[in-house]
């Protein structure tokens, strides 16, 4: 099935090696802040691309995925600042990252497995409110428990590597992580269990009764997204340089994980990458001005692409060609 | 005489958890929508009353009336312009989201007009309390519970006594069949929701004079709201009221056996264990379709 797809869509997946390639490009002939607005588009579109494999491809959404970034980011600073230490960090900012990174991974992994399977027998609002709670929960948890420093904050050493500048190191890794979550998301959905994930989503006793594992498919897809979540959550947790729990535990990341997907069209591989640059225009550029109001400006997007466009910009412009077709 | 404190408190607080669920519940019951903007409400009644305290004078718990009609109307223009606009136009999944977003959007207005600091109400009995052999009674406490028990009787009353509330049932039970008898629904939908926050707003102004608050406990009120729900079980003022004082002795209980960073852990954990063992609730009316 993925020999075929990759036949079918190569001319995306040349526009897609062709976009990095491009991409690659921008910290040499850009600004430092307008590599820093690359940054935080990377990050979003990687952060919706990481929603999308549960909340998409299954249609299990959660409302609290920023449990990840703040577990991955928490689980990251501890390791490296009481396991590693600061003087090992310092000497080598980037090796240190990949192994915080490394154990990041393995904790959000083993966390989601832990509660995936208690957690994915709830469907639909129950699911949402649920993962809501854990977010609520472990942010709690790490503001008040003085041994995770949540309330004190953890600091990260400067990383300038291979002659680069700061941010245009983290431009490059969260480069990298994005076209990586875009292969793992590309490959997840033309493999088995994405027809197996689209079936479910559907439709999941009818899927079951024929046969799908349900079960294990959104258990796997469950934990998949709940480690890369957490791997950007590491990353973006370095390029602050200094977190609190209130830094990376934030419920605007959860919330605007849905609105990227909402926005450029759910269940697609480009409507969140669409929605996420956009977003990310719009309140970092057009409307850098007003800081204060952010979340306010994030809310009455999310409420006005319910009532206007619920189906995304993808999905109405599917059902724009199908008419005149049809017609 | 600590076991007898720790349970006088949690009933104190578990009559304000009750009262701030109870409209969410009715929401939920009658109309099928998770109001994720209803801890929101909440907070926007304890800034009401602060305000109107802090300017006037004027004692918060008679400063609970002007709040509830505020709040209702905003509830009913709230309903009627937006959410029912969401239903319509895609499903209750995407009404949820308006809600969210509505919240975000209600608490990032708070933070802007009352700054993100702390705030408490204090009225001039603040600090007087009764002390009966060791346990200690806050006057300002016992009024709160009071206050509480004394809304949630007249909500009860409303739904079971009064015509509006008789229609609230029947169209929370068949809409159709409601509607064919000549019911309209949609302004009963929006009624609901009004008298669900006004019930919020005057859980705000009980909560303002019991602890301090700032806009982003919101999350926790809707949080707990959903808790109390998943306890007591759907759309009744009693049910509301059994959750509460459940998770009011759980929540003091916690905090004095445990530790006082643990309540919210453990009712999420209630939550999740509840929704996997009994998602339809102690009282067997909840979420039955939770999956």
């Amino acid at each position: 099935m993925i020999a075929e797809a990759l036949v079918r869509q190569r001319w995306w997946i040349a526009l897609a090696v062709l976009g990095i390639a491009v991409l690659a490009a921008v910290p040499f002939v850009l600004m430092p802040f307008h590599v820093r607005v690359g940054q935080l588009i990377l990050l979003s579109t990687a952060l919706g691309l990481a929603w999308t494999l549960l909340g998409g491809f299954a249609g299990y959404w959660s409302f609290g995925h920023t449990a990840f970034i703040g577990l991955g980011a928490f689980a990251a600073g501890l390791f490296e600042t009481t396991v590693l230490g600061a003087a090992f960090m310092r000497a080598n900012p980037l090796t240190g990252l990949g192994i915080g990174l490394l154990f990041a991974m393995a904790v959000c992994a083993v966390a989601a497995a832990l509660v995936a399977w208690p957690i994915l027998r709830l469907r639909g609002i129950y699911f949402a409110v649920a993962m809501l709670g854990i977010a609520q929960v472990l942010s709690e948890l790490t503001n008040s428990i003085d041994a995770f420093r949540g309330s004190l904050g953890l600091v990260f050493p400067r990383i300038a590597a291979f002659g680069l500048r700061q941010e245009a190191v983290f431009y490059y890794l969260l480069l990298i992580a994005t076209a990586a979550i875009l292969a793992i998301a590309f490959l997840v959905k033309n493999a088995r269990i994405g027809q197996g994930l689209a079936a479910m989503r559907e439709d999941e006793d009818t899927a079951r009764m024929l046969g799908v594992p349900t079960e294990r498919y959104k258990i796997s897809v469950f934990v998949l997204s709940a480690t890369l979540t957490g791997a950007l959550g590491v990353i973006y947790a370095h390029s602050l340089g200094y977190i609190t729990t209130g830094s990376v535990y934030r419920t605007d990341f959860s919330l605007n994980m849905i609105v990227y997907n909402l926005l450029g069209g759910i269940g697609t591989l480009i409507g969140p990458m669409i929605g996420a640059v956009i977003m990310v225009l719009l309140t970092q550029v057009v409307l850098g001005s007003f800081l204060n109001l952010h979340m306010f400006l994030t809310g009455a997007m999310l409420v006005a692409l319910v009532v206007a466009a619920p189906r995304g910009i993808v999905g109405t412009w599917q059902a724009w060609r199908r008419r005149r077709h049809g017609a | 005489m600590l076991a007898v404190q720790t349970i006088l408190d949690g009933l104190v607080l578990g009559g304000l958890y009750a009262l701030a669920a109870v409209g969410f519940s009715l929401i939920f019951g009658v109309l099928g929508v998770v109001n994720l903007s209803h801890g929101a409400i909440v907070m926007m009644g304890a800034y009401l009353t602060w305000f109107i305290w802090h300017t006037t004078g004027l004692d918060p718990l008679l400063a609970i009336p002007p709040v509830m009609l505020v709040l209702f109307g905003f509830g009913y223009i709230y309903q009627r312009g937006l959410i029912q606009l969401a239903v319509d136009r895609s499903s209750l999944m995407a009404s949820m989201l308006v809600t969210f977003g509505v919240a975000l959007m209600l608490r990032n207005l708070l933070v802007l007009v009352f700054s993100p600091d702390f705030k408490s109400i204090t009225p001039g009995y603040a600090f007087s309390f009764l002390r009966i052999g060791g346990v200690t009674i806050d006057l300002v406490r016992m009024s709160a519970l009071g206050a509480s028990l004394a809304l949630l009787g007249a909500l009860a009353w409303v739904l079971n006594r009064t015509r509006i509330g008789r229609v609230i049932r029947a169209t929370a039970q068949q809409e159709l069949a409601a509607r064919l008898c000549g019911v309209n629904a949609r302004h009963v939908y929006a009624v609901t929701f009004g008298v669900s926050a006004a019930f919020a707003g005057a859980s705000g102004a009980i909560l303002g004079i019991v602890l301090p608050f700032s806009p982003p406990d919101e999350a926790n009120w809707t949080l707990n709201a959903f808790v109390v729900v998943v306890l007591g079980g759907v759309g009744s003022p009693s049910g509301a009221l059994l959750g509460g004082l459940l998770l009011g002795l759980i929540s003091t209980g916690t905090s004095q056996l445990i530790g006082p960073a643990f309540p919210n852990a453990m009712m999420f954990l209630i939550l999740v264990l509840m929704l996997l063992v009994r998602p339809a609730g102690l009282l067997g009316n909840a979420f039955a379709a939770s999956r």
